[in-house]
């Protein structure tokens, strides 16, 4: 089979114009250029090579690995004359080259534009709306997802739902939907002989949407499903995540289940989300995505079209300060299931593109990087002791965590929480598993973390920030977070940040941001009663081995096993598992 | 076929697939090598035009189907465990720190028919991580305390599983549905077995020394490489591993007599669930057989099929439906999953997915149809390849039935001839009722609502 013009994309045309005798454009930073990377090799190693500035980047950051040595000053003149005098080809079609796109405005009340162009046949659309539960009006929790839902699961005005998905099944494509605090997300993703009718179709649903009663109801108990039973009823875990991000932003625009509760998703009507869409789906709101090999002019027709979306407003997430934690409190939501699932955590005032932010990304990957074994709490629970199956700790949302390995982008939120999740226990073991997460939570913000451990999280963190984005689709995420953010393109910027950290600025975020008390704790039990009063009392609740361990393990048990919770009775809260989501 | 498993894998599907005109004679776009050691270990090198990144597939043809002996079940999966405790050259701590210096993601399932293990990291790391993983494959070493303390991992693996109805309906509906071959026990085992690990640290080596072997063994290597540099690499780390000599004796299920039905009580809310399964073929890439179920499974239930339409967006009595199609090494069930909004609707509901059935065995579906669902499905498979982790993880799918990529080329070119009357005669053989079993999941009586 005839593969393929990709290997060679990139690497093979040569430019036409401004040529010098090596058959490099003579543009400013080209002295400094040939210095640097022709100290190991030629330049025949690079100088017919076409990429995007991403990509030049993080060959640089390849080189300074293996061992280029290059201050920042040169660094910046580099990529800069690398990006300009080889960056990515020009398209045949006369579109745009693909490249990073450049942070939108986002101050003007038409949509934002945020593209990455490239080669490949497939596109991917991402339209994100600014707006969320953050925004579900009072006594209307669950409304903006409902909207969203029904949006991205119905007819059009010119299409009954049945005749959407036989128009989208030849196409294998489909309209994927899912809405946080402040983002709401339609992503369509479609192979480029199907755009036209494809894309048709997605801009109907948001722009000319049938509103049908039989979709309403279809769509609503689908969510009221997704609440009791997916959530409530049959993952425990995500319950206990979703259950402490309530708790902890009780009274406050977050602090609400994105799906809503149950009672207020019965009683709303078509008539509460067209009021919704009217208000919030607007072009202040809008960031139209696209990537991958869109034809010259799509962008521009998109842009058009979403044109007729009210211009404004858009939304204004005025978010207080979560209320202070006084002490340590714990709900345990009473559920009959054979074992213990715990999380626990606090906000933190630090969000993605914060001064903070690559330093304690480091500490939450060293202390628990999401699925990854090594990791401090992955090591001391589980593999040392065998408490669970995993151990991890977050600085930013991340639901769905036992579906996927990687986050998915645009659930971006102007306030994060620190948390821990342990996943489920063996009840006679859970009340010691939470007294080990909390001692080493101890040790981390007393102790910090040591430069080897800083040194390993940071190469890590360079290099798997590649595998964050590792498809467009990722990528073109990242790129709308950053724009919402108003950071620059998230890879490199990361990148950067991570260069520049040291060891103390890793321990001084930790010394600023966590800490040992104040904790929220949320738990999933089936002997509530049980559990509450072991978390209260000061006796000891040895872990049961099933094997002999190492006399350090046995003495750090010693101390674990009566690690005071700062819990109690009236810390405790029992809340039946019924009642969770409910009003 | 292999679908939902492959959707699982994957997650949400996303973009970027290699310029390849989609009526391109083959359906797998990448030219790979495919290459065999003396020991018998094969490699299979995938240049793809994603830069930077590398994704390592090592598929190992054991699964829980290898699990023989009565008490043994979950052990495949206890492997795949213990498979990360460890070397005498790279003990836990340092290969994490290697795969942390690397930004590596790193991680294993077990499947019925095989294990894979897989990494994705950054070029320039490959031979630091084929080197690493040549080690564990050749020197796994973890003394008896470390296996005890793996098998209780693995016990919360089945505790954090089980909060899911679904997956107990799926043992419930493995063990009806199969007596003597070892598909009767989902890859996670008999919750028994899985108590009982601790005490199984002899047969764990046998395990091993069984099926950790080149010849039950295939390295898949897709993203930014040189196929001429792979071979070499894995000669000099993995030419020296000795070849095994056992023979895996896999009983083979007898052919159903006759319905079978059962039932499982659920302590808490849910939703009713119900699995209408029919005992199908194994997989096969050199007759329509698969490619017709796989056909029924779309046609009969995706989306827009009648059912779906009926029972969902009309009716609204179902939550969700859908139908998975068998492809596994030995045959397995072509099954439907539905989650119904209400108890007293499970017999409708049962009833109208068996006429769905029917209707396959009483006509021949229309051939537009048809031909739409062959449009559908290369578009389908094109856009999972959408990055090199995915293309290694498709392959692995395929090679651990046929030990080769080209069984997908195969497998859609069958898919490609399928007629009208071909699906018919599949349906006829397969889709009746002696080959059925049902199983039902409800709250139970007095059970929390």
């Amino acid at each position: 089979m005839k593969r393929v013009a990709g290997m060679a994309i990139g690497f093979v045309l040569a430019c036409v114009l401004g040529f010098a005798q090596d058959g490099l454009p003579d543009l400013p930073g080209k002295a400094v250029t040939m210095r640097a990377c022709t100290a190991c090799h030629g330049a025949e190693m690079w100088s017919s090579a076409h990429r995007s500035g991403d990509d030049w980047d993080r060959t640089i950051t390849a080189m300074v690995e293996k061992g280029l040595t290059i201050n920042d000053a040169d660094y910046a003149a580099v990529l800069d004359y690398l990006t300009k005098a080889l960056g990515p080809e020009k398209r045949v079609n006369g579109a745009p080259a693909p490249g990073p796109a450049p942070a939108p405005p986002l101050a003007a009340a038409e949509p934002k534009l945020v593209e990455l162009p490239g080669k490949s046949p497939l596109v991917t659309i991402r339209l994100v709306f600014t707006t969320g539960a953050a925004s579900d009006p009072s006594g209307k929790p669950g409304l903006a997802s409902l909207t969203a839902q029904m949006l991205g699961n119905s007819g059009t005005k010119a299409l009954t739902y049945k005749q959407v998905t036989d128009a989208f099944y030849p196409m294998a494509a489909g309209i994927q939907v899912y809405s946080d605090k402040e983002m709401t997300t339609f992503v369509g993703e479609t192979h480029v002989d199907n755009l036209d009718k494809f894309y048709g179709i997605m801009r109907d649903a948001i722009l000319n949407p049938g509103w049908r009663n039989e979709d309403f109801t279809r769509v609503k108990d689908n969510q009221l499903n997704a609440l009791k039973v997916s959530l409530r009823g049959n993952n425990d875990e995500e319950l206990g995540k979703e259950v402490l991000y309530n708790l902890i932003y009780a009274g406050h625009p977050y602090g609400h289940e994105d799906l809503g509760a149950v009672s207020a998703l019965q009683k709303m009507t078509v008539a509460d989300l067209q009021a919704f869409a009217k208000e919030h789906y607007t072009q202040a709101n809008l960031i139209i995505g696209l990537a991958g090999g869109y034809p010259a002019g799509f962008a521009a027709r998109v842009k058009k079209d979403f044109a007729a979306l009210p211009a404004g407003p858009a939304d204004k997430f005025e978010l207080p300060q979560p209320q202070a934690i006084p002490h340590n409190e714990a709900t345990i939501v009473e559920k009959d299931t054979r074992s213990v699932a715990w999380s626990l955590g606090y906000p933190i005032n630090l969000k993605r593109g914060d001064p903070d932010f690559a330093a304690l990304l480091v500490v939450q990957s060293w202390l628990g990087q999401h699925r990854e074994s090594g990791r401090e709490l992955y090591e001391r629970m589980r593999e040392i002791r065998g408490l669970n199956y995993g151990d991890y700790a977050y600085i930013e949302y991340f639901p769905r965590g036992m579906f996927q390995f990687e986050p998915d982008p645009n659930l971006a939120r102007h306030q994060q929480i620190f948390q821990i999740w342990i996943r489920p226990v063996e009840p006679p073991n859970a009340v010691f598993a939470l007294r080990l997460a909390m001692f080493e939570l101890d040790k981390l913000v007393k102790h910090g973390i040591t430069q080897a451990d800083f040194e390993r999280t940071r190469s890590f963190l360079s290099k798997y920030v590649n595998i964050l984005t590792k498809t467009k689709s990722s990528e073109l995420g990242y790129a709308i977070d950053s724009a919402y953010y108003g950071m620059p393109e998230y890879n490199s910027w990361l990148k950067a940040a991570l260069a520049k950290l040291t060891l103390d600025d890793v321990n001084n975020a930790v010394k600023k941001y966590l800490h040992s008390d104040r904790v929220v704790i949320a738990g999933v039990a089936k002997d509530a009663a049980g559990l509450k009063s072991a978390v209260t009392s000061a006796a000891a609740t040895p872990i049961h081995y099933n094997s002999a361990k190492p006399q350090d393990v046995m003495d750090e048990d010693k101390i674990v096993e009566v690690w005071p919770l700062g819990l109690k009775a009236d810390d405790v809260k029992i809340v039946p598992v019924n009642s969770v989501f409910e009003n | 076929m292999l679908r939902s498993r492959l959707a699982a894998l994957l997650g949400a599907l996303c973009l970027l697939v290699p310029a390849v005109p989609l009526r391109a004679a083959k359906i797998f776009p990448y030219q790979y090598v495919q290459e065999d050691l003396p020991n018998g270990l094969r490699l299979i090198t995938i240049p793809t035009d994603y830069p930077n990144i590398v994704s390592l597939y090592i598929v190992v043809g054991a699964g829980s189907r290898n699990e023989v002996e009565p008490g043994k079940t979950g052990f495949a999966h206890l492997f795949e465990h213990l498979m990360f405790r460890g070397t005498a050259e790279y003990p836990p701590e340092k290969y994490n720190a290697t795969l942390g210096n690397a930004g590596a993601a790193s991680n294993a399932f077990t499947t019925s028919d095989f294990t894979a293990y897989h990494t994705t990291f950054s070029k320039e790391d490959l031979p630091i991580i084929l080197s690493m993983e040549a080690d564990r494959f050749q020197h796994l070493e973890y003394p008896e305390a470390a296996f005890k303390t793996e098998t209780r991992a693995v016990l919360g693996e089945y505790n954090k599983n089980s909060a899911n109805p679904a997956q107990q309906l799926r043992e419930a509906l493995q063990s009806t549905g199969f007596k003597v071959h070892p598909y009767s026990h989902t890859t996670m085992g008999f919750l028994k077995d899985v108590e009982a690990m601790p005490e199984g640290y002899g047969y764990s080596k046998e395990f091993f020394s069984r099926y950790y072997r080149p010849e039950y063994t295939t390295i898949i290597v897709a993203g930014d490489v040189d196929a001429k540099k792979v071979r070499s690499l894995v000669d000099e780390r993995w030419g020296a591993w000795k070849r095994g000599t056992y023979k895996a004796q896999i009983p083979v299920e007898p052919p159903q007599d006759g319905p079978r039905r059962n039932h499982v009580d659920w302590p808490t809310e849910t939703l009713p669930l119900i699995s209408v399964a029919w005992r199908g073929p194994a997989y096969a890439d050199d007759t329509v057989e698969t490619a017709a179920l796989d056909a029924i499974s779309r046609l009969g239930f995706d989306q827009n099929s009648p059912l779906y339409q009926k029972l969902v967006v009309e009716d609204q009595k179902v939550a969700s439906i859908g139908a998975d199609s068998p492809g596994n090494v030995d045959p397995e069930f072509f099954q439907v999953f539905a989650r119904v909004k209400d108890a007293k609707d499970l017999p409708a509901v049962e009833e109208q997915v068996k006429a769905a059935a029917q209707l396959f065995l009483d006509k021949p579906v229309d051939a537009a149809k048809l031909e739409t669902l062959k449009q559908h499905m290369r578009y389908e498979f094109a856009l999972q390849l959408d990055n090199s982790e995915a293309i290694a993880a498709t392959a692995a799918q395929f090679v651990a039935l046929r030990r080769t990529p080209e069984t997908m080329n195969r497998y859609y070119d069958e898919f490609a001839k399928l007629t009208p009357a071909d699906i018919q005669r599949v349906a006829k053989k397969y889709l009746i009722e002696k080959n059925l079993t049902v199983v039902t999941l409800t709250t139970k009586a007095g059970g929390a609502k």
